[in-house]
This record gives C-alpha cells, structure tokens and sequence, in this order.
C-alpha cells in the first residue's frame, strides 16, 4: 500500500468552480515527487488535501491508511509538513526560536526534544545568528529557510514543498536542492510544487503532470520533460538542457541515444 | 467565515436593481432604511424586511443578503433576549429584533448591488474629499484579499498543528494571535507598496484628475426613484395615521 493514495478525487470549490477531477494517484514512502502545471491547474489544491487542509467533495484521500476525512488537520500535520509559497503567510512569533519551535509545542513535544530540534534547525539553515531576532525583519531568502526550518523541525514523514524557489537567487536554490537530495537520502517522502523546471530537472523527480484539474502526465523526469506536446499542453517549458537536446538532436550527424551523452558532448565542447 | 462576508461583497450580476443608478441604489436603500427605524409595529417592519427580500429577489441576491442575515439572527436573537429579560414585552422585543434585521438587510442590499467604482462615484459626487474616497474605496476593495490572505494564513498555521475549533474561549481568542500578526503585518506592507506604487503613477498630482466613468441619470431610474418616494412617503403616512393591531 503507497503513503498517500488518491482514489477517484474530485474538488469543487464553494464557488462551484471544479479545482479537480477525478485523481487517481498515489506517492509512495521515500519518492521524490515533483508536480507542475499552469496557474490555476490545481496544483496547491492537490497538495492541500494531503493534510486534510481541503476534504475531497467526492473521493478518498488516504495517508498512512488513515482517510482524511477522518482526522483533523492538526494530527495528520504531525506527518504531514506544508512549507508555503509566501513566508510572510506564517511567520508570526516575536523571534526565530519562538518561529521554529510553534509547531513543535503545538504537537506536545517534550522541552528538552524542542531545545534539540531548534539548534538542529537554526544550525541546518544557517539562522544561528538571527536566533533572537524577529522573523519580520529577516531578508527574503531568510524567511523562506526559516519557513522551511519550522516544518522540518518537527521531522515530518511527508515534505511538501509549495513553489520553494520563489525569490531564492541561485545559491540559495542548490542549498535548497541540497535539503531536498538529503531528505531523500533520509527516507522522506517529498512532493514539490514548482514552475521552476529547471531546479527539478537538477533533483530528476517522478513529475505529474496537471492540467485543469487533472492529471494529464506522471512519469520519470527525463520522460516527460521531452515530452513537447504534452509539457506544451500544460503550458510548462522545458528546461534548457532538454531543449537544447532536442535541437541537438536534429543535427545532420544524427541524434544522441540519450540526455547523459548529449550531457557529456557538451562537456567536450565546453572544455 | 467566507461564506458570511460574501453578504456585504459586491457579485455583478445582470439584474434590473443592479443597472440602477447607484445613487438611486442608495436613496432605495436608504428609505428602507428609515422605514425601520420608523416602523413601531410588527405588521410594519415585517412589510419593510418582505419588500427589501423581494428586492433581493429581483436583484438575484436573495442568498447573498441571506447570509448577511443568518450572521445577523445570532445578534438579533440577543436582542429579543436581552428587550424580553428587561420587561420590555413580547411583541415589542420582536418588533426590535426584527429591526435590526431590516436594517442590516437594507444595508447589505446596498453593497451586494454596488460595485466599488459606484460607491467611488457617489463619494465624489457628495463631494468627499478625494483622498478619502480613495482610502475608503481601496478599503472595500481589499476585502476580499484580506480574506483570501486570512485563509491562506490559517492553512500555513493549521499545517502546523494549530486548532482553531478547541479549546474554551480563550484558548480559542489566543489561537487566532498567529492568524492576525501575520494578516495585519501583511496588511501594514500592502498598504504602503500600494502608496509607492500610486504616488509611483502621480497619484496627487493634480487636484481633480478625470474620471473614465460619469453617472447619467436615465428615464428608469427617474421611474424608479419616483416611485420609491411615492411609496416612502405612503409608508410614512400609514405609519402616522394608520393603527396597527401589533
């Protein structure tokens, strides 16, 4: 049995606007996961019902067994983090301590775990410094490690990222690829919600595909995103590097068998 | 909580009250508004709230104005109470309640029928100053970003592990602190981005700045502001000299 399966998952909002319709997927413990679309495709709302955020109007959505219908947000958060897309959504405390440790007083965890996990977190995110400070006057970048920290403190068996590249410069985004490879290497489930194709291409996750509210293609990395009329039909670019491939590929020498050795062509090239 | 809001947020519909004037809307609303303050029986502000619901028939409104008064029977069934508990009698304690339900309806009629670029109007038409025209209109505006930034907040802060539906009152009071920092902190940042971005485009610049849109009365809203005086003053006088059993 996967951790998270959706059987038959259709979301209509109060507006009577249908978010989804009838998904039917599952993510299984320790995958990487990956999930694109247009705005609007219903991305976020596919995310949300992961944590009982959202109740489906028809279907079941199941985690570690347990349907989310059955339980509140706050017992299937415990296994369940969802770092969102803006920081400023969440911070609130008068320091960054007080920030990281919310979660973990919410859920009853012992004071001397709490003091544990907060130096693990400020030392993992790099927020030593700012321990004190409040949250409100950290830099972009800094509110999004710290919102991260906060989720991450309480080791959550599913990480979901919302759209975790927003506003992060180019450093910032291989530390956060760098999380993302270690927290896989941990064990953990991990579905990410991006339009940056390029930094998932850098994790090569198992991408689904969404489009009006459905799934419209799930597969290995490598396979979709040379999937043109399908990324196009999503309206997702494709990476450089896939695009680049493509044009490679209609050389006059011929096509390249595979990514890794138009990879290593241009590495040739370059030196 | 969304659901309640919706009652004073303005939906466009194509209705025949929605293509009135906005200042006849408002008059409308307005007598209405006076005719239960003024009514003193139950016949008669039970005659003001069925006519204000058949506007809001007519208007394609009724659920919108409906949810308005579902938040409103809570406030109302106090005010029974509380007229009853001071001796102030059946009927004249339902006769305050049900009030207090017209004027929040005639109210309600109004917004929900109103776009902010209509209030915008009618505040430079009575000649309010522009700037807090401005404030005010940006102001019913922004309602609904506020409440899709409070929604988009309570997610953040349930994902992690925050009950707002436990605990006694104040348990509850002092769960919504991480719901309202952040929201007004948003609040605070929006407001000013927004005044960089208008004084950005020459916000100020010149005193009385042209508007795209003009208020033109026509010959149905003459009709209907006629015939809402007509009536208005008919009310008026049966109020006066007409004897209602309760």
């Amino acid at each position: 049995m996967s951790l998270i399966e959706f059987r038959g998952v259709t979301f209509v909002h109060q507006n009577g606007v249908t978010a989804l319709s009838d998904i039917t997927t599952s993510f299984d413990k320790g995958e990487r996961v990956g999930i694109v679309g247009e705005n609007g495709a219903g991305k976020t709302t596919l995310v949300k019902h992961i944590n009982g955020l959202l109740k489906p109007t028809s279907g079941t959505v199941t985690v570690n067994g347990t349907n989310t219908r059955d339980v509140s947000t706050a017992h299937l958060a415990r296994s369940v983090g969802i770092a969102f897309q803006n920081p400023d959504h969440q911070l609130f405390s008068d320091s960054v301590e007080n920030e990281i440790t919310f979660a973990l007083r919410n859920f009853g965890f012992e004071e001397s775990v709490i003091k544990k996990r907060l130096d693990w977190a400020l030392g993992f995110f790099g927020l030593e410094e700012y321990r004190k400070s409040s949250p409100l006057v950290l830099s972009g970048g800094e509110k999004k490690r710290l919102t991260l920290a906060s989720i991450l403190a309480w080791d959550p068996e599913v990480v979901v990222l919302d759209e975790p590249t927003v506003g992060q410069d180019a450093i910032q985004k291989e530390k956060l690829a760098e999380i993302v490879r270690m927290l896989h290497s941990a064990g953990k489930t991990i579905i990410i919600v991006s339009h940056d194709v390029e930094f998932l291409w850098t994790l090569q996750p198992r991408l689904v595909v969404m489009k009006q509210g459905r799934i419209v293609g799930d597969g290995p990395c490598a396979k979709i995103m040379h999937d043109w009329p399908l990324m196009e039909s999503a309206r997702v670019t494709q990476p450089q590097l896939v695009q680049l491939y493509d044009e490679l590929q209609r050389r006059p020498e011929g096509p390249f068998l595979d990514v890794s050795a138009a990879r290593s062509w241009i590495g040739r090239r370059s030196e | 909580m969304y659901w309640l809001a919706g009652g004073f947020l303005f939906r466009r519909v194509i209705s025949p009250f929605h293509r009135l004037d906005p200042r006849i809307k408002l008059i409308v609303a307005a007598e209405f508004f006076a005719l239960s303050l003024a009514a003193s029986s139950i016949i008669a502000i039970s005659t003001v709230l069925v006519s204000i619901l058949a506007i809001a028939v007519l208007a394609r409104s009724l659920r919108r104005i409906g949810r308005t008064m579902a938040l409103s029977l809570l406030f109302a069934g106090l005010i029974f109470g509380l007229n009853l508990v001071f001796g102030l009698g059946l009927l004249k304690s339902l006769t305050y309640a049900l009030r207090f339900l017209a004027i929040i309806s005639s109210t309600s009629l109004f917004f929900v029928t109103t776009s902010p670029d209509e209030l915008e109007q009618i505040m430079k038409w009575i000649r309010i100053p522009r700037d807090i025209v401005f404030a005010f209109v940006t102001a019913v505006r922004f309602i609904p970003v506020v409440m899709l930034d409070t929604f988009q907040i309570m997610d953040a802060q349930k994902s992690r592990g925050l009950e707002l539906e436990r605990g006694n009152l104040i348990t509850r009071v002092r769960n919504m602190v991480p719901i309202l920092i952040p929201l007004v902190v948003n609040s605070v940042v929006r407001s000013g981005e927004l005044a960089e971005a208008m004084e950005s485009r020459g916000y100020g610049s010149t005193p009385h700045p042209s508007s795209l849109y003009r208020m033109k009365l026509k010959w149905y809203d003459w009709t209907v502001f006629f015939a809402s005086l007509l009536l208005f003053a008919g009310a008026l006088y049966i109020y006066h000299f007409f004897h209602f059993p309760f």
